[in-house]
């Protein structure tokens, strides 16, 4: 019961968070300067200038201005792109779909590659392999993801020449329609396995960039805590009872060591968050990421605001669904009162 | 009835100085830090880059007038490391890595002491006042907090830098505006948690002053997880901000190590690999010296928290 009612207090405050955050970027955004350059050209008059200044109310005070962005943002309008040269929300889908794309291939590199990794070296304790699996994660802590991609770009782009940069070879992207905008999604739909060659092809390198950080914590997380579930009494009981090793580590202690792996696979979304803006800028990838460095370098304030919102979002609400996956998976949590 | 004993168990009472077990306390501590291969790794490579960083004019020739922006030898286009004269060769506009490599650690040793001191000095006065003192103040702070977290931290510190606009000067602004939070924390934390034991009562029992209270008693044991954390941010402060500066927010040319990898990005297609490759790895290597020493701080100091065992 105490789970329920404080997962219902979390989802309550969920949205003054995301409103605290907007308030505070936009503020910050508009003090760094009037978005109006972007109406503007070069014949216009005074009088034309204050017109538009009128007419986005951009002669308002700061409250006011920040009330009508927000009263926008309800009724779906999202604001201009400048750097995109259309309305945020219409430019919006493709750009999530392709982040979305790519997270999740991240995402499925980073959770089995992490939980494999942790189990073989949590198995091996104070072996070779758990030494080896100890360096690889701690340098996922301190690599810079640009130069970790600049590094599998250099040797298997330059010079093995086994992946492509991009997100797609040309002629089969137009071969195919993109009812979904996820280019393996799309293939599959249109039943064109070469076209799905293609984009998992071009999927390898930017999601293996995007999911070396987490691989690296998950790695370590899932480590530490089945080398602490292998000591409980109740292995020993399953061993006792003549189950095969394997048995006891994937049926009994994997279970129970996942459970705070999960919390920390829902952290390390933060990772792949972060990390998708450096990620896409160098696999050209035409994401969220990098249409917000691209709008952070041109002062493009709609869109700036319209990525915060977009992540703040996101980034709450994947917080809020580990939260209520950890208390699902430990059944003390719920029993506990 | 409890018995209470006519004696008080006799406490020996110590011979050495206060000074004296102090210094004997640091030789403890830093024996068992040592006893740490990774740790005494993280401290060498720690040592080699900050003796690059200081004596940075006297490895290379600084430029002038500013020895923060790169030398320019539009004579030497893209040479490829150990040409004579570029031990690291040189970017598509004639940059010399190898300058940009050792005085890049100057700059990062600048980013980082700067940031982390101010985020350190602030979070830790914010946090003491709000979880000492409570009340209203702590209130505020801590939904601030939940509003500094509601968003990942570089998307954060990457809107900021761009509202500044795109300088060095801001990129360190915006990582101070986004790291105190953390140290304001942690610091509320611990302090919550010293302020709970019984020391601290029975010292405003007899009377202590609120502010002797503090520096007596709450600070220093407060204070461990923020040192540990501040050695780590040491490192991961200079990965941000040559994430940033990378993405393009810093001024063209700077002796940084982000800068330098971004310029050398262009010629990586056509083969050259090394612009990119050696300032990448310097950051690499900043940030692990630290994280391994603030590893291996945190088992010694720290070891409630320890995860690696």
């Amino acid at each position: 019961m105490q789970v329920r009612e404080y997962l219902i207090r979390r989802l309550m405050i969920l949205p003054l968070l995301v409103i605290g955050t907007s308030i505070i970027v936009f503020t910050l955004t508009r003090v760094g300067g009037s978005p109006i350059g972007i109406y503007l050209s070069h014949e216009m008059s005074q009088e034309e200038v204050a017109e538009i200044e009128a007419r986005y109310h951009l002669d308002d005070p700061l409250p006011v201005q920040y009330l009508y962005w927000a009263g926008g943002v309800l009724r779906g309008d999202l604001g201009w792109s400048g750097i995109s040269a259309g309305p945020v929300t219409q430019v919006m889908p493709d750009k999530i779909a392709a982040s979305l794309e790519l997270a999740v291939a991240a995402g499925i590199v980073a959770v089995t590659l992490g939980v494999g990794l942790g189990t073989f070296a949590g198995a091996r304790r104070n072996r070779l392999p758990d030494h080896i699996a100890r360096i690889f994660s701690i340098s996922g802590a301190s690599m810079p993801t640009f130069w970790f991609a600049i590094i599998l770009l250099i040797v298997f782009w330059v010079y093995l020449g086994w992946f492509p940069v991009g997100r797609s070879t040309t002629a089969l992207f137009t071969s195919i329609e993109h009812p979904t905008g996820l280019y393996t999604v799309d293939a599959l739909l249109a039943g064109n396995l070469r076209a799905f060659g293609d984009a998992l092809w071009h999927l390898v390198l930017p999601a293996v960039t995007l999911g070396y950080g987490a691989t690296a914590i998950i790695a370590r997380m899932m480590r530490s805590s089945l080398v602490e579930e292998l000591q409980e009494d109740y292995v020993d009981a399953a061993r006792a009872k003549g189950l095969a090793e394997r048995v006891v580590l994937k049926r009994h202690a994997r279970r129970n060591a996942l459970i705070p792996t999960v919390t920390v696979i829902g952290l390390s979304f933060g990772f792949l968050l972060q990390g998708s803006v450096v990620t896409e800028i160098i696999f050209q990838w035409p994401g969220m990421g990098r249409w917000m460095a691209d709008a952070v370098l041109r002062g493009d304030q709609a869109t700036i605001m319209a990525y915060v919102l977009f992540t703040s979002v996101l980034f709450l609400g994947v917080n809020l669904v580990v939260d209520i996956v950890y208390a699902y998976l430990d059944r003390r949590v719920v029993l506990g009162d | 009835m409890v018995d209470i004993p006519h004696k008080l168990p006799a406490v020996a009472p110590s011979t050495e100085s206060a000074l004296r077990v102090r210094l004997r306390r640091v030789r403890e501590l830093s024996a068992s830090v040592l006893a740490n291969p990774t740790t005494v790794l993280g401290f060498v490579l720690i040592v080699a880059m900050i003796s690059m960083a200081v004596f940075a004019p006297l490895i290379t020739e600084a430029n002038t007038p500013d020895p923060y922006q790169m030398p320019r030898d539009w004579g030497a286009l893209n040479e490829p490391p150990g040409t004579d004269g570029f031990l690291l060769g040189t970017t598509n506009t004639g940059g010399d890595v190898f300058y940009g490599v050792v005085w890049g650690a100057r700059t990062s040793l600048r980013l980082s002491l700067i940031v982390v001191g101010i985020t350190v000095l602030v979070g830790v006065l914010v946090g003491s006042v709000a979880g000492f003192r409570g009340g209203k103040f702590d209130e505020i702070l801590m939904r601030l907090v939940d509003v500094f977290l509601s968003i990942p931290e570089l998307i954060f510190a990457l809107a900021i830098a761009a509202v500044l606009g795109p300088s060095f000067g801001n990129i360190i602004l915006a990582l101070a505006v986004v790291f105190w939070v953390k140290y304001a924390r942690i610091m509320r934390a611990q302090v919550l948690h010293v302020k709970a034991n019984e020391y601290v009562d029975s010292a405003r029992i007899i009377g202590d002053s609120g502010w002797n209270i503090y520096r007596r008693d709450v600070f220093p044991n407060a204070i461990t997880p923020i040192i540990v954390q501040a050695t780590m941010d040491m490192g991961h402060i200079v990965l941000v901000g040559a994430t940033l500066s990378f993405i393009g927010l810093a001024e063209a040319g700077l002796a940084e190590w982000g800068v330098l990898v971004s310029e050398g990005q262009a010629g990586i297609s056509a083969g050259r690999w090394w612009a990119s490759t050696f300032p990448g790895l310097m950051v690499f290597l900043w940030a692990l010296a630290f994280n391994l020493v603030g590893d291996g701080l945190r088992d010694v100091l720290d070891p409630r928290t320890e995860t690696a065992r």
